[in-house]
């Protein structure tokens, strides 16, 4: 009878190198397009209202107003500035720019006020934030008001 | 000479496995930045304003949480704290203090101490709603208030 000798290493598979850096590359390839589309949570911050004793002279302060309207539209004392639709508002952006330009140039505080009525909707509030904040204004404060 | 990567006659071999440790590192660092950023307290229904202008929260804070949903058909605001919805401004002013008393016994991770309240107010709710949580947290003694927003739309 013929023996035959057997090679403990045939039919075993060894560990494929390519195919694990094709799977890996897929996968950072997902993770790097994920990273890019990701929603994040932002914030904007903000102190309420009170009481502070003062112990130097307070500045003069530029304090202009944006009005909410409850349907949306915005207007920079009392001058349209964006429809009820439009949510990049470039006109009050570059006014909001101007005014911090203004004030710095002059050394007094932009203080900005947004009065909004009482339906106006929060989305809308936040727009205006966001101009501000892309203005460089920090000084905001919120005042409720009656529709007219 | 002695010394040197790569194979015989001084030629420079292709390495495969320091490119195997920087993608696995690769892989690491694009996993854990899409991961990170999943939002943990989220709330059905709940639609928060786009502000890319808005700063990076800072999650380090003692932060009592007021979620302001609009319900379309009643024209009213629900409040919801850690889950549970309240009706009445009261009751969260009274959550708030709650939050506050406990927030105070536990010291932030962060360097800003100060107790604050988180407003994550749905983007149709009213500017008078809003301002309902803004007298409920000065009730509450608290004057530090962040507006919660997305950085972009969909998602």
């Amino acid at each position: 009878m013929k023996r035959v000798a057997i090679d403990p290493n045939e039919g075993t598979v060894g560990f494929q190198i390519a195919p694990m850096i094709d799977v890996v590359f897929v996968i950072m390839l997902f993770f790097m397009v994920m990273a890019g589309a990701v929603k994040v949570e932002k914030e904007h911050n903000c102190r309420l209202p009170g009481t502070v004793e003062t112990t130097k002279e307070v500045p003069f302060a530029d304090e202009q107003v944006i009005s909410i309207t409850a349907k949306g539209e915005i207007l920079f004392n009392e001058e349209p500035m964006a429809p009820a639709g439009d949510k990049l508002m470039p006109k009050l952006r570059d006014v909001l720019k101007r005014v911090k330009a203004n004030c710095d140039a002059a050394k007094t505080p932009a203080v900005l006020t947004i009065a909004s009525e009482h339906e106006a909707k929060h989305g809308r509030t936040m727009d205006v934030l966001d101009c501000a904040a892309e203005a460089g204004i920090t000084d905001v404060s919120f005042n409720l008001v009656e529709a007219e | 000479m002695g010394g040197g990567g790569g194979g015989g006659d001084g030629e420079p071999e292709f390495q495969i496995a320091p490119m195997i440790d920087v993608l696995l590192v690769m892989l690491i660092f694009f996993m854990s930045i899409t991961s990170a950023q999943v939002i943990k307290v989220n709330v059905k229904g709940l639609n928060l304003p786009v502000s890319p202008n808005g700063i990076k929260k800072d999650s380090t804070r003692n932060e009592a949480i007021v979620n302001v949903l609009w319900d379309a058909a009643k024209k009213k605001p629900v409040f919801n704290i850690d889950g549970r919805e309240y009706k009445e401004l009261k009751q969260v002013a009274e959550q708030i203090k709650l939050i506050k008393k406990a927030g105070e016994r536990v010291q932030a991770k962060g360097a800003n101490q100060e107790f604050r309240v988180v407003v994550r107010g749905d983007r149709e709710c009213s500017a008078l709603s809003i301002n309902d949580v803004l007298n409920a947290a000065g009730e509450a003694g608290i004057a530090d208030v962040s507006f919660s927003v997305y950085n972009k739309e969909g998602g």
